[in-house]
C-alpha cells in the first residue's frame, strides 16, 4: 500500500518486545530524572514503570517515552542484571514514582465513630493515618499480603501479617 | 483546602522577603530525597521566588522569571512538583498523596505568577482531616467536632425548630411515663410493708394491686402514644430534610454535583435523613424520660437509704467500664465473622456470575477448593464465636446485677437490725435495677449523638450551600435563529485542569457541524456547554449575539434538542416519555413526532402502544428502540438547536440506518451539532470540527480536510481503509 497508515503502524509497533541491557545507558538529568540512549537513540526524561509492583518489584520494568502516549521503548528484565551505578539511578526514579511505606510495627489502631486512626512504623519511618471503616480500605494481595489505603489514598502495605505479634495482630482483627 | 499553612514565627522568620514580596502558598511536603516520611518541610511561593525549606533551613531557592512552566505529576501513592527551569525540567519537592491537589492548585498558582499575573489560587475542596484535632471529616466543609461550640444542641435545635409543637407533645409524654415507672416501686412498699408484713385486709390488699394495675396499664398506654407521637415526628422531619435536599439537589450548579461522588449525594438524601428519623424514634423519644428517672431514681434511692446509695453507686462505674469493654470485644470477634461472611457470599457471587469462564477454561476443582477454604474458614470463627457467647453472655448479666447483689446482701443485713422495712428493701431493690437498666442505655448515647451530629452536618453542608441566584431583569427571552459563537471560550472541570482552551469558531444558522477527536479530548465538554450544563470560565458563548448566560435558562432549554448515546428514558410510558418535552403536546403531534422518528411501526406493535411501560430506564426496550423514543422527544419541541453525541454509536446496521433516516430529517435546517467516532455518519455534516490538545485542531469541510492531510485524513484513512 502507497499511504502508511498511521493508526496501522501504531497498531503494529505494539505488539514489538524489545529489551533493554546493561549495554544501553542511563544517564542522570540535571533536574532529576534520567535519560536513556537505545540503539543509538536518545530519549530524554524517560518514564520507570514497575509492570509487577506487588509480586516482583525490581523485574520486568518498563521504561517509556515521555510523551502523552508514552509509547515503551524496551523492557528490563532484572534491574539486578545492571551496574551499581545504573542500579541506583533507577532507583531513584522509582522511589520518585511509586509510595508505599511498609507496615513493621504496629503501635495503635484507635476506632471512632466510622474511622481507624492507625499509628505505626513503616520501612520509611514512623507515621499517622486514617481510614473509612466503611469503605474497602483493605485490599488482600494474598492471605497474609494487605494492601491498606488510607483517607488521602496513600498506601500502607502489611507483607506478612502472621511476622506480626499477637498483640499486634488482634488489634489489626477488626479490618482482616 | 488549605493552601497557606500557618508556619511558626521561627520557620517564618527564615523566609527572606524583599520590598513588594509576600507569601503566596506555604504547603509542606512530606517525602525527603530517599523516600522516607518528613516532618515539618515546607514550600513557599513568593511573588518572586520558590523556596524549599526542609524544616531546618532554605534548601533551596528558584527564581520565578527563571521559570517556563510548573507541573504536580500524580504519581503512585504521593506525586512530584516539577518546574521548567531555563528549559531543563526539576524536580522540587516529593510528597504523599495526602497532597496530591494541594499541588494541582499550587502548579496553576506558579503558572499564574510566571505569566506575569498576581492572582491568587483558591480552592474549594474540602480537607479531609481536620488540620486542628486530626480527626477525619465526614465530607463537610467543617470538622463536626471542632467547629461549633455546642455545635449539636445548636444544630439539633435549629432542625426541631419548625416544629416546637409536636417536640412539646413528646416531651410531655416522656414526663408522664417517668412519673408512672416511678410510682410503682412505691406502691410495692406499701403492699409489702401494710399488707404482707403488717395487719392489712384482703381489701387494701385488694386497692394497691388495682393502683399497681392501672399504673402498669397507662405505662403502656402512654408508652403507645409516646412512641406514635415521636414516630410520626421523625418521619415528618425526615421528609421535609428530604425535599430540602432534593429541591437544593436540583438548583445546585453541575460543577458542585460532580465534584462529589454519586453514591454519596444519594446518601445523604436516603441515609443521613432515615438516621435522623431513627434517632427521633430509637433514642429521643425516651432520652428525656430516661433522664427525667434516672435522676429521680438516684434522689429516691438516697432518701430511702443514704449508705446503701452511696455503696450502690461505687459500683456504677466499675459496671460502665467492664460493659464497654465486654462489649468492644464482643464487636470485634462478631465483625471478623462479619468479614470471613462477606468473602465466602462475594468469592460465591464471583464463581457463579463467572460461571461460563470457569467451565470454559476446565478450572471447577481449583475453583471449588478455594471455595472449601474460605467455607472453612468461615465455619471455623462461627464455631469459635458461638462457643465465646455462649460462655460469656451469662457473664454480663451478672455483671448488671451485681449492684443487686450487693443491695441485697447490706440491705437484708438493715432489714434484719431492723433498720429498713423489707418493702423499702423492695423497692430499693427495684430501683437500682431501674438505675443500671438506664446506665446500660445512656452508654450507647455517646456514639448515638455524634451520628446524629455528623447526619446534621452533612446535611446542612449541602443546605447552606450558596447558589449564586441571576438577576431576572437581566435575562432575556430569546427565539433562537441558531448563529453560534464560541469567543475566547475557555473552561476546565476543575479550576486547575482546563478542557478547552481558547475555542473560537462562529456557526452559521442552519449550519451542521460534526465533531470529531480522540475520546477524552472535550468533544462532549463542548456540548455540555452548548446545553448550558456549565458556563465558561473565560471568553463566552453567544448564541444570536446574546451571551448564554444572560437567556433565560427555561426559553434557552424548551429550543433544545439533544439526542445522547445512551439515551435515558423515564420508568413510565413511551407516552410519558415522548412527552418529558412539552407536556402539552397534543396525541396527533405525539403520533407524528414518533413517525417522523420511525419509531411509530415499532410502537404499534407492541401490545399497549403508546402506553407500553418502558421499565427502568427503558430496559423492556432495545437500544435502537430507545433512542427512536428520545428522537420522537426532541421533534416534539421543534428545536432550534439539535445537539447529537454518538446518537447511533452502539447500535446494530438496520437500526442505524432507520435512525440516520430520523436524525436527516430532525436536523434539516437547523444549527446541529453532531458527535461521532463513525465518520461515515458525518457525511451530512457541512462543516467537521476536530478537537484536539484541548481546542480546535482542524475544521472545514470533508474535502478540504482530506486535502489537509492531517489529523482528519488519518482517522478517515483509518475508518474507510
Amino acid at each position: 500500500m502507497a499511504e502508511i497508515n498511521t493508526f496501522e503502524k501504531e497498531a503494529e509497533e505494539m505488539t514489538a518486545m524489545h529489551v533493554i541491557t546493561k549495554n544501553d545507558k542511563f544517564e542522570r538529568t540535571g533536574g532529576g530524572f534520567v535519560d536513556l540512549t537505545y540503539n543509538g537513540v536518545k530519549y530524554e526524561r524517560v518514564k520507570v514503570v514497575r509492570l509487577f509492583p506487588f509480586t516482583d518489584a525490581d523485574k520486568y520494568i518498563s521504561i517509556r517515552e515521555n510523551t502523552d502516549k508514552a509509547k515503551e521503548i524496551g523492557i528490563i528484565e532484572d534491574l539486578e542484571a545492571f551496574d551499581e551505578e545504573t542500579k541506583e539511578i533507577l532507583r531513584e526514579q522509582l522511589r520518585l514514582n511509586y509510595f508505599t511505606p511498609v507496615i513493621q510495627k504496629i503501635m495503635s489502631i484507635k476506632d471512632e465513630y466510622g474511622y481507624a486512626y492507625f499509628h505505626v512504623m513503616t520501612d520509611k519511618g514512623e507515621c499517622n493515618f486514617a481510614i473509612n471503616m466503611a469503605s474497602n480500605a483493605v485490599t488482600k494481595l494474598s492471605d497474609s499480603r494487605l494492601i491498606i489505603m488510607d483517607l488521602d489514598e496513600n498506601r500502607f502495605e502489611i507483607r506478612d501479617v502472621n511476622a506480626l505479634t499477637q498483640k499486634e495482630r488482634r488489634k489489626l482483627d477488626l479490618f482482616l | 483546602m488549605i493552601l497557606k499553612y500557618d508556619v511558626s514565627p521561627k520557620t517564618a522568620e527564615k523566609i527572606p522577603l524583599g520590598e513588594d514580596e509576600r507569601i503566596y502558598y506555604a504547603i509542606p511536603y512530606d517525602i525527603d530525597k530517599d523516600g522516607s516520611w518528613l516532618k515539618g518541610a515546607y514550600l513557599f511561593v513568593t511573588t518572586k521566588k520558590i523556596h524549599v525549606f526542609d524544616g531546618e533551613e532554605i534548601k533551596e531557592t528558584i527564581e520565578i522569571k527563571d521559570l517556563s512552566r510548573a507541573k504536580a505529576e500524580a504519581k503512585v501513592g504521593g506525586g512530584i512538583l516539577v518546574v521548567t527551569e531555563n528549559g531543563i525540567e526539576k524536580v522540587v519537592v516529593h510528597y504523599s498523596a495526602k497532597h496530591l491537589s494541594r499541588y494541582a492548585y499550587i502548579a496553576r498558582g506558579i503558572n499564574i505568577l510566571i505569566s506575569g499575573r498576581f492572582e491568587e489560587v483558591e480552592s474549594g475542596e474540602y480537607e479531609k482531616m481536620c488540620p486542628k484535632c486530626g480527626r477525619a471529616i465526614p465530607g463537610t466543609k467543617y470538622c463536626p467536632h471542632c467547629s461549633k461550640e455546642g455545635g449539636f444542641l445548636k444544630e439539633f435545635l435549629a432542625m426541631a425548630k419548625p416544629y416546637k409543637k409536636d417536640f412539646f407533645g413528646v416531651f410531655m409524654l416522656m414526663v408522664l411515663v417517668a412519673v408512672t415507672t416511678l410510682l410503682n416501686p412505691e406502691i410495692q412498699k406499701h403492699l409489702i410493708n401494710d399488707v404482707l408484713k403488717g395487719n392489712g385486709g384482703f381489701k387494701q390488699a385488694l386497692v394497691l394491686l388495682l393502683i399497681m394495675f392501672s399504673l402498669s396499664v397507662s405505662i403502656v398506654v402512654i408508652n403507645f402514644f409516646k412512641s406514635n407521637a415521636s414516630t410520626k415526628l421523625g418521619a415528618k422531619i425526615s421528609a421535609d430534610l428530604r425535599m430540602a435536599l432534593f429541591k437544593k439537589y436540583q438548583a445546585l450548579p453541575l460543577a458542585f454535583i460532580n465534584d462529589r461522588r454519586p453514591g454519596e449525594l444519594l446518601n445523604r438524601i436516603t441515609q443521613d435523613t432515615t438516621y435522623i428519623r431513627e434517632f427521633m424514634e430509637d433514642v429521643f423519644c425516651n432520652l428525656f424520660a430516661v433522664l427525667f428517672i434516672f435522676i429521680w431514681d438516684i434522689i429516691f434511692m438516697m432518701v430511702l437509704n443514704f449508705k446503701l446509695a452511696i455503696l450502690t453507686f461505687i459500683t456504677v462505674p466499675i459496671v460502665v467500664v467492664l460493659i464497654i469493654g465486654f462489649r468492644k470485644v464482643v464487636y470485634r470477634i462478631f465483625h471478623l465473622q462479619f468479614r470471613k461472611n462477606d468473602d465466602v457470599s462475594s468469592d460465591l457471587q464471583d464463581v457463579i456470575s463467572g460461571m461460563r469462564v470457569v467451565k470454559t477454561y476446565g478450572r471447577e476443582e481449583e475453583e471449588a477448593n478455594r471455595f472449601k477454604h474460605l467455607s472453612a474458614e468461615f465455619a471455623r470463627t462461627q464455631r469459635k464465636n458461638e462457643t465465646f457467647w455462649a460462655l460469656f453472655y451469662p457473664m454480663i448479666s451478672f455483671l448488671m446485677g451485681m449492684g443487686v447483689v450487693i443491695v441485697v446482701y447490706f440491705g437484708g443485713n438493715d432489714v434484719l437490725k431492723d433498720k429498713m422495712s423489707a418493702g423499702e428493701l423492695y423497692q430499693f431493690i427495684t430501683y437500682t435495677t431501674l438505675l443500671f437498666q438506664y446506665i446500660n442505655w445512656m452508654s450507647w448515647l455517646p456514639r448515638e449523638l455524634t451520628l446524629l451530629t455528623s447526619s446534621l452536618e452533612r446535611i446542612n453542608d449541602i443546605l447552606s450551600q450558596e447558589i449564586d441566584e441571576k438577576d431576572e431583569d437581566t435575562l432575556v427571552d430569546l427565539q433562537i435563529e441558531g448563529e453560534i459563537t464560541f469567543d475566547h471560550a475557555t473552561f476546565g472541570y476543575k479550576s486547575y485542569q482546563p478542557v478547552l482552551e481558547d475555542i473560537n469558531v462562529v456557526i452559521k444558522p442552519g449550519e451542521m457541524i460534526g465533531i470529531v477527536g480522540a475520546s477524552g479530548t472535550g468533544k462532549s465538554t463542548l456540548i455540555n456547554l452548548l446545553m448550558g450544563l456549565y458556563e465558561v470560565d473565560d471568553g463566552h458563548l453567544l448564541i444570536d449575539n446574546v451571551d448564554i448566560k444572560n437567556i433565560h435558562s427555561k426559553s434557552y432549554h424548551s429550543q433544545l434538542g439533544v439526542v445522547l448515546q445512551e439515551t435515558f428514558l423515564f420508568s413510565g410510558t413511551i407516552l410519558d416519555n415522548i412527552r418529558f418535552s412539552r407536556p402539552d403536546a397534543t396525541y396527533e403531534e405525539i403520533v407524528k413526532a414518533a413517525k417522523m422518528a420511525n419509531a411509530h411501526d415499532f410502537i404499534c406493535n407492541t401490545p399497549d402502544g403508546y402506553n407500553t411501560y418502558v421499565g427502568e430506564k427503558g430496559y423492556s426496550l432495545s437500544g435502537g428502540e430507545r433512542q427512536r423514543v428520545a428522537i420522537a422527544r426532541a421533534i416534539l419541541t421543534n428545536p432550534r438547536l439539535l445537539i447529537l453525541d454518538e446518537a447511533t454509536a452502539s447500535l446494530d446496521t438496520e437500526s442505524e440506518f432507520m435512525i440516520q433516516k430520523a436524525l436527516e430529517r430532525l436536523t434539516k435546517g437547523k444549527t446541529t451539532f453532531a458527535i461521532a467516532h463513525r465518520l461515515s455518519t458525518l457525511r451530512k455534516a457541512d462543516r467537521i470540527m476536530v478537537i484536539d490538545g484541548h481546542s480546535i485542531a482542524e475544521i472545514g469541510t470533508h474535502e478540504e480536510l482530506l486535502n489537509n492531510k492531517g489529523i482528519y485524513y488519518n482517522l478517515y484513512k483509518a475508518q474507510i481503509g
